[in-house]
């Protein structure tokens, strides 16, 4: 899947999980950029993001990403 | 060195005119004097602790290159892990090993054995769970790539020893500081005023606030089972204003002294006795070590168990807190103090309010809404329940204080001995002084941030009413209830 369509297809599960209509990702956006994006709402992105896509990440990738643009890489690369 | 005393005042004002007019702020020869003024602060109250903190500050410093020079993540996890092994076990030989000997000689004896154990006689080496926990994060980061190692040891070891921080927090993360410590520093007017203000601040909730209050709540604590329910009911409650003005009075002073060296370090509380439920309370205490035990505790945990739903996020969290209880120390209490807080969490995840950001709605008086006041009463309720646990010497007296509140004497007029009487009264209106300046300047980043308030004469009146209180009603210096964790 190309960089594009994994951006579109996560940035919609964020406006879900988060409840939030107005969220747009870019590669260096960051939890201090999304209202509502913090440690517990982290966890529950990443598990449906991990359905999603039907991957399974490590932790050591979950607590290394610095902004969503790391986030893709991950999904990219699996 | 304790902040509000006449040798720290000399330190001080020595450390400020080497470091702006001698050096002429070269930041690297101000880091030199900034490193040789840490240690000497550090060694004034005990030299013989100082020797530990140089040598884990060089191990960290080798280990943080080797973790930055290593290619493969099987080898940066190795220094890593030594780094965590150190940093924990030091923390456990130097708080916790007598607290496990005699919990295991306790443990054998309640099934029947006798054992021969013995308990070491061990110096607590002032400030170590507060430079561990920033050495730990250190190593953890640069594990995870979040930054780039240090090459510079001046301004590394400058900031695990940073003088203002070093015994009580705010626990700075090494890309708070150590950024600060190797960019260029000149005296910086505002800042510096802002510091000296904030210290005032500090001062006053320390000396005036906390130490009248203290005066009161020991004697109480003391002699717990001669005074009423009702007697013993204000004392928790009045424990829980004295712990916010110690505490907070310190964090202050720190961050205050700080700022008149140019440096801006973590803020640690904003305004917990404001808080409408107990995530909101954690969010709001404390804050250096809650983030911290978020980013290194509770997230591993939720990562880990993350396709559990919220059970795993209930026991990320409940083990989380057991972790902070038992950070203040080597007892039951804490640790029953940590459960508590874990469980109170359990009705917030569940309901999913857990995450969502509290917001005060206030009336047109500025007072807060009926529905959001009666949520802050609550959890000022839960706080000062979590906070006998906290301050009882054993479980056994935590129980018996609790059974004390809960007798008939509950409903006679709270009453203490002699001039102590007084001094209750005093310590009243102090807390309503206190908590009347924080509420007004509630989106501010202390109480006394009151540089926007138009009348300059006002401001100043301000400022000298709370020297004054300093000056006729400040206790004599007595330590921080911080400097034992």
């Amino acid at each position: 899947m190309d960089r594009e369509k994994i951006i579109a297809k996560v940035q919609e599960i964020f406006k879900d999980i988060l409840d939030e209509e107005e969220i747009e990702l870019k590669d260096n956006t960051t939890a201090n950029d999304v209202d509502n994006w913090d440690s517990l709402t982290h966890i529950l992105l990443v598990v449906a993001i991990e359905k999603a896509f039907k991957i399974k990440f490590t932790s050591k990738e979950i607590l290394s990403w610095k902004n969503v643009g790391e986030m893709i890489d991950s999904i990219q690369a699996k | 060195m304790i902040f509000n005393t006449f040798p720290f005042l000399l330190f001080i004002i020595a450390i400020f005119c080497l470091y702006y007019f001698v050096l002429n702020e070269n930041t690297k020869r101000q880091n030199i004097l900034l490193l040789i003024a840490n240690y000497f602060f550090y060694g004034w109250a005990n030299w013989r602790i100082l020797p530990l903190l140089i040598i884990t500050t060089i191990l960290y410093y080798f280990l943080g290159l080797k973790i930055e020079k290593s290619k493969e993540d099987k080898k940066k996890n190795i220094y890593t892990t030594i780094g965590v092994l150190f940093g924990v076990g030091s923390l456990a030989y130097f708080k916790y090993s007598n607290f496990f000997i005699t919990s295991f000689a306790q443990l054998f004896k309640s099934i029947g054995l006798q054992t021969n154990l013995h308990t070491f006689d061990i110096i607590l080496p002032l400030g170590i769970s507060f430079y561990t926990f920033r050495l730990l994060s250190y190593v953890i980061d640069l594990n995870r790539g979040k930054y780039e190692v240090t090459t510079d040891f001046v301004a590394f070891a400058t900031y695990v020893a940073f003088f203002p921080c070093i015994l009580s927090g705010p626990i700075d993360r090494p890309n708070t500081l150590i950024p600060q410590l190797t960019s260029k520093r000149i005296f910086n007017y505002d800042l510096a005023i802002d510091g000296f203000r904030q210290i005032l601040w500090g001062l006053f909730k320390k000396m005036v606030v906390a130490d009248n209050i203290a005066v009161v709540t020991n004697e109480i604590w003391e002699n717990y089972s001669l005074f009423s329910g009702s007697t013993l009911l204000l004392g928790a409650i009045l424990y829980v204003f004295q712990m916010y003005a110690d505490f907070s009075g310190y964090s202050d002073m720190a961050i205050g002294i700080a700022k008149i060296l140019g440096f801006k370090v973590t803020v640690n509380f904003k305004y917990p006795l404001f808080a409408q439920n107990i995530a909101d309370y954690w969010r709001r205490w404390h804050i250096s070590l809650t983030s911290w035990l978020t980013d290194y505790v509770f997230m591993p945990l939720n990562v880990r168990w993350r396709d559990w739903g919220n059970i795993g996020i209930i026991f990320a969290i409940v083990t989380n807190f057991v972790l902070c209880g038992l950070w203040h120390g080597a007892n039951w209490t804490f640790a029953l103090f940590g459960l508590y807080h874990g469980l109170l969490f359990i009705p917030l995840i569940l309901s999913g309010t857990f995450a969502k950001k509290t917001k005060i709605h206030l009336t047109k008086s500025g007072m807060p809404k009926i529905k959001d006041f009666g949520k802050m009463v609550v959890t000022f309720i839960l706080v000062t329940f979590g906070l006998i646990i906290f301050r009882a010497k054993s479980i056994n007296q935590f129980i018996d204080y609790i059974k004390h509140i809960c007798s008939s004497s509950i409903l006679r007029i709270p009453k203490v001995i002699g001039y102590n009487n007084v001094t209750m009264i005093f310590s009243i209106v102090f807390i309503i002084m206190m908590i009347t300046l924080e509420w007004l300047n509630k989106d501010k980043e202390y109480g006394l941030n009151i540089s926007s308030m138009k009348y300059r004469f006002a401001r100043y009146s301000i400022y000298l009413f709370l020297f004054i209180l300093v000056y006729y009603f400040g206790a004599d210096a007595s330590s921080f209830i911080y400097f034992k964790f």
